[in-house]
């Protein structure tokens, strides 16, 4: 692969040192006054971006478990859960974003286990408070949001690369799943009440020595979207993500 | 002594009875004049009109107001108005085609407002008038004002002086070059000291600049000049432009010497290719870094007036002036002329476009060692052909 | 220095709000009229303690964070986080997710060139290659929209592989962008190398011998425009680049002087070519390569306890993350070295000696980039 630039450069001899740079400029001049300038009226006519373009996140509420993956994935930490009513009076928890310290990265919509946080081709977001750049989860919704717009991740896993399947893509949400340690538990439930997918259920494995049933989380492995929550809850630290690799 | 009709009141002069007033300036007709003392008479004959509704015993004949005397008077003062407002008129549509022309040579939009942006001029120059007025507290505050004042009225006062054509001027000087170009010359002493009084070594190395760049320029132009002059064998504008269509456009014999002047007419009127008293990237903006708000917005209207007067130069010196080949002075030469020195302008445009700022030592090498040999170079070649006799 | 005056150099210090400066920092010079005797960068305006915020993230955190070390060579520096904890985690990126990178990566290289390009002409007084200069870049950045779904904070590397595999119709808008690219940047290279001004301007300043290269340590176009010949790509390739043809511009190998600001000019120019040819290449590569195939592996979320290192090319140098982990989720310590770090501060020895006006001309050629040297 030859030079392209350096063949023709640096020239000894420069006799048209003054007159091609201007004959340059007149062409220019001439064409984009024939053709119209490549600039465009910013506030009057806009970019057009593609549909996976990282705007600010969008939020479709009915899709959303409320689970808090994306809050734990939130580099600059601007998403919150809260407490919001939805359509049929219920109460439920759904993200918050502020979107003055987002930084746009997108890792809400690829970390959702269910596509619910999604990216928006919205990207004008200036208000004259910081009051209102808190999005509060009804106003994240953006109309027109489809699938363009959803970012999943398709990752291989290291086992079945080894063993030649290479098309088998998964996430991390359909493989890691929370394991127990029996010993440690003592039975309180708290991992069955955070869950927001209630993937678990409390079996009874037996009777303790006062006659107390001893009951230990069951995890529905197709229900379960990994969201750590039963983890972080547990107050003995007798469940963890088992990560599959 | 009744009622007066207003046309009793005002009636235009013919032109030789003011003539013979004896309160009339010009020996020749002058537009700018004409149209003083019209609007003069209209004006005055007003008011008196006015005046006589309420004072009947006032009338036409022995009212001081038509006298020659105030109606000369205020003819002149309007006069000068005119022809400053026409020079400002001038100035804007020249710096809105420069921002149009480096617009689309930088394949962007240029001006905006109003129509094809013409009035994006005047709103950024509103805009400077509306600035804090601010200054700093160290300067040397005499000098700092002066120095600013005087920058910015002598580029309007050489504008002023230019003739549009031979009825269009202030005063028609036998030296008119020369007295318009001394006091194009006077601008590197008053920016040398404006960038000192600013206490700011920024200002201070761009007065510095300018200084030796201006003088260094000021040579091969004013040889250029006086080439000009010795081949139309007057200092008189009217009389280089009479030359030149009685022969031919000078820039045919002289075309080494219109390149010279162009040159050194980009280098004086300190435009982009060699603007390096206030080169942005290295001196912040040079000498008037410390002139803000509207001081900074008059500098450029003054630098721009500077750069009106270098082009109606080289319009004058080498592109025949007012007069077109084989039609003479057309109905409106000032149009002409105002056409001409836009198309001068559009090279300078183009130029400021087209190449970087040139450095310090290399602006006085082109200035010393290619400018000035040329220049005389092209000075020989004239006499050469004032002996042959062929102008 | 004429004795019989009692005449005295004086400090002007250019920055950090200056014209010349791309961000914030401040270079102190002492001139003696309009030459230069001495000069002293200060930089740490712009500090924002990026690497202590490191290690309260966890590593895929970092990816974005990374991003924000430098606005216009985003891909290569989060390429080189990733990089370096793949390295920690001992695992091989899939080939597909390679070439990806090497793709992405040249574009960087090519908008980040144009940036400079585009300074460069403002630096020496000309805004016409400014703005045509960042014309040609909007093209590349509106690939980087296509591919990864932002312009400049791009977050498209992941650790053990890419974020997504490319789009529809990404292969033929970069071709054609590439090609296209191909013809106009002829159109700057005429505005200026064709230039007397514009050459003037930069030939004969600013001179770095290739020992002084070496024992400032500065890399990239700089140091090939003196005639070191080494870069990254070529001698310790990285991801694909060892299956990629090219050639690496060196000017000044057997100039005794070393390198002035026009051989640094030259270097990054012809740089832009080879990374067109770069692209091309990977592309025909990834022909060969099935679409359905893996761009990313799954990583575990700690990485073991130990010390390691990774280097890539990036635009203005050779940029190294240095990475502490002590087996948890976050990282021990990352350290950056920064190209530009090490670039400026050789700004006093190419100053001396020069007018006020080389300044500019010489501080484009190191590309300054702020985000980067103070972290």
């Amino acid at each position: 692969m030859p030079y392209k630039f350096l063949n023709k450069y640096p020239k000894k001899f420069r006799g048209t040192g003054i007159i091609v740079p201007f004959g340059m400029a007149v062409k220019r001049m001439i064409k984009s006054t024939i053709h119209r300038p490549v600039t465009i009226m910013y506030p009057y006519e806009k970019e057009w971006v593609p549909d996976n373009y990282r705007g600010r996140p969008g939020l479709r509420f009915e899709k959303c478990l409320g689970c808090g993956i994306c809050v734990r994935a939130c580099p600059t930490t601007c998403i919150e859960l809260v407490d919001v009513t939805d359509d049929k009076g219920n109460t439920v928890k759904r993200p918050q974003v502020n979107i003055g310290r987002c930084m746009m990265c997108g890792y809400c919509a690829e970390y959702c286990p269910v596509d619910a946080m999604t990216t928006t081709t919205d990207y004008e977001l200036a208000e004259f408070n910081r009051k209102d750049l808190i999005y509060d989860p009804h106003r994240l919704a953006f109309e027109g949001t489809n699938e363009m717009m959803e970012v999943h991740i398709s990752e291989h896993l290291l086992s079945n690369l080894a063993k030649g399947i290479t098309d088998k893509p998964v996430a991390f949400f359909e493989t890691d799943r929370p394991v127990l340690d029996d010993t440690k538990c003592i039975s309180c439930q708290k991992c069955a009440k955070v869950c927001p997918t209630s993937a678990i259920t409390m079996v009874v494995v037996g009777t303790n020595a006062k006659g107390r049933e001893i009951k230990h989380p069951i995890i529905e492995s197709s229900k379960c979207v990994s969201c750590e929550n039963c983890v972080i809850n547990c107050p003995k630290a007798a469940l963890k993500i088992k990560e599959v690799l | 002594m009744g009622y007066c009709s207003i046309l009793e009141w005002i009636f235009f002069r013919p032109w030789d009875s003011i003539k013979e007033s004896g309160y009339c300036p010009y020996s020749d007709y002058n537009l700018p004049y004409m149209i003083g003392l019209r609007l003069s008479e209209i004006i005055l004959g007003f008011i008196g009109w006015l005046i006589n509704i309420f004072v009947p015993s006032w009338s036409p004949e022995n009212s001081f107001l038509l006298s020659p005397a105030l109606l000369n008077g205020t003819a002149v003062v309007l006069e000068v108005v005119i022809i400053f407002a026409v020079g400002f008129i001038i100035n804007l549509t020249m710096i809105w085609e420069e921002r149009k022309i480096l617009g689309r040579t930088m394949d962007r939009r240029a001006t905006m407002i109003g129509p094809l942006g013409y009035f994006q001029c005047l709103g950024d120059g509103l805009k400077t008038f509306c600035k804090e007025n601010i200054a700093p507290r160290a300067i040397d505050k005499k000098v700092y004002w002066w120095a600013l004042s005087l920058v910015i009225g002598s580029s309007v006062l050489i504008a002023c002086m230019v003739p549009l054509s031979d009825r269009w001027y202030i005063v028609n000087y036998d030296a008119g070059l020369m007295v318009i170009f001394g006091l194009f010359a006077l601008a590197p002493f008053l920016i040398l000291s404006a960038g000192w009084a600013q206490n700011n070594k920024y200002s201070l190395i761009g007065g510095m600049r300018a200084a030796e760049l201006m003088i260094s320029y000021e040579v091969p132009m004013l040889i250029m000049l006086a080439t000009t002059c010795l081949m139309a064998e007057t200092y008189t504008i009217g009389g280089i432009v009479k030359a030149q269509f009685d022969t031919v456009w000078y820039i045919v014999p002289q075309c080494l010497g219109f390149f010279v002047f162009l040159v050194a007419a980009i280098a004086e009127s300190e435009r982009v290719p060699f603007d390096l008293s206030e080169a942005e990237a290295e001196l912040v903006e040079g000498w008037q870094t410390e002139y803000a708000g509207m001081k900074w917005g008059l500098i450029m209207l003054g630098d721009y007036f500077r750069g009106y007067t270098a082009c109606a130069f080289i319009v004058i010196l080498y592109l025949g002036g007012w007069m077109l080949p084989g039609l003479g002075c057309t109905p409106v030469p000032e149009l002409v002329f105002i056409g001409k020195v836009c198309l001068v302008f559009a090279i300078f445009a183009i130029a400021r476009g087209a190449y970087p700022r040139v450095r310090t030592d290399q602006i006085l090498n082109i200035g010393w060692k290619v400018l000035m040999p040329l220049a005389l170079v092209n000075l020989a070649f004239v006499i050469v052909l004032k002996t042959v006799g062929w102008f | 220095m004429n004795e019989n005056y009692d005449t005295d150099q004086m400090w002007i210090t250019m920055g950090p709000q200056h014209p010349f400066s791309h961000g914030l920092w401040t270079l102190r010079v002492k001139a003696d009229g309009e030459i230069i005797t001495d000069a002293e960068p200060e930089i740490g305006y712009l500090h924002r303690g990026w690497e202590k915020e490191c290690e309260n993230r966890t590593y895929a955190k970092i990816i974005p964070m990374a991003d924000r070390l430098c606005y216009s060579a985003s891909m290569t520096w989060s390429h080189v986080y990733c990089k370096v904890v793949e390295e920690a985690l001992d695992i091989e990126v899939p080939e597909r997710a390679r070439y990806l990178r090497v793709i992405a990566d040249e574009i960087c290289r090519i908008q980040s060139h144009l940036m400079w390009l585009a300074a460069v002409g403002t630096d020496l007084g000309n805004l016409t290659v400014f703005l045509w200069a960042l014309r040609e870049r909007e093209f590349f950045l509106d690939l980087n929209v296509r591919l990864c779904g932002q312009r400049l904070t791009t977050n498209y590397p992941r650790i053990g592989g890419v974020r997504n595999d490319m789009p529809y119709y990404f292969e033929r808008d970069c071709m054609r962008c590439v090609e296209r690219f191909e013809k106009a940047i002829w159109e700057i290279i005429k505005l200026t190398d064709e230039s007397s001004t514009f050459v003037g301007r930069l030939k004969g300043i600013g001179y770095l011998k290739a020992k002084d290269v070496a024992n400032w340590g500065i890399t990239g176009p700089a140091m090939r425009g003196c005639g070191v010949d080494y870069d990254v790509r070529r001698d310790d390739p990285y991801d694909a680049y060892e299956d990629l043809e090219f050639e690496v511009p060196v000017l000044n190998k057997d100039n005794p002087m070393g390198g002035d600001a026009y051989s640094r000019y030259m270097v990054r120019i012809e740089e832009m070519f080879q990374s067109c040819e770069m692209i091309r290449q990977s592309f025909n590569k990834l022909k060969t390569i099935p679409k359905e195939s893996p761009t990313r592996i799954k990583v575990p979320r700690c990485i073991p306890a130990g010390t390691h290192c990774a280097k890539i090319e990036d635009p203005r140098g050779e940029s190294i993350m240095y990475l502490v982990s002590d087996g948890t989720e976050k990282p021990y310590r990352l350290k950056v070295r920064s190209p530009v770090f090490v670039n400026v501060s050789a700004s006093r020895h190419m100053v001396k000696g020069v007018r006020i006006a080389d300044i500019p001309a010489i501080m484009a050629m190191i590309d300054m980039c702020l985000g980067e040297t103070d972290r």
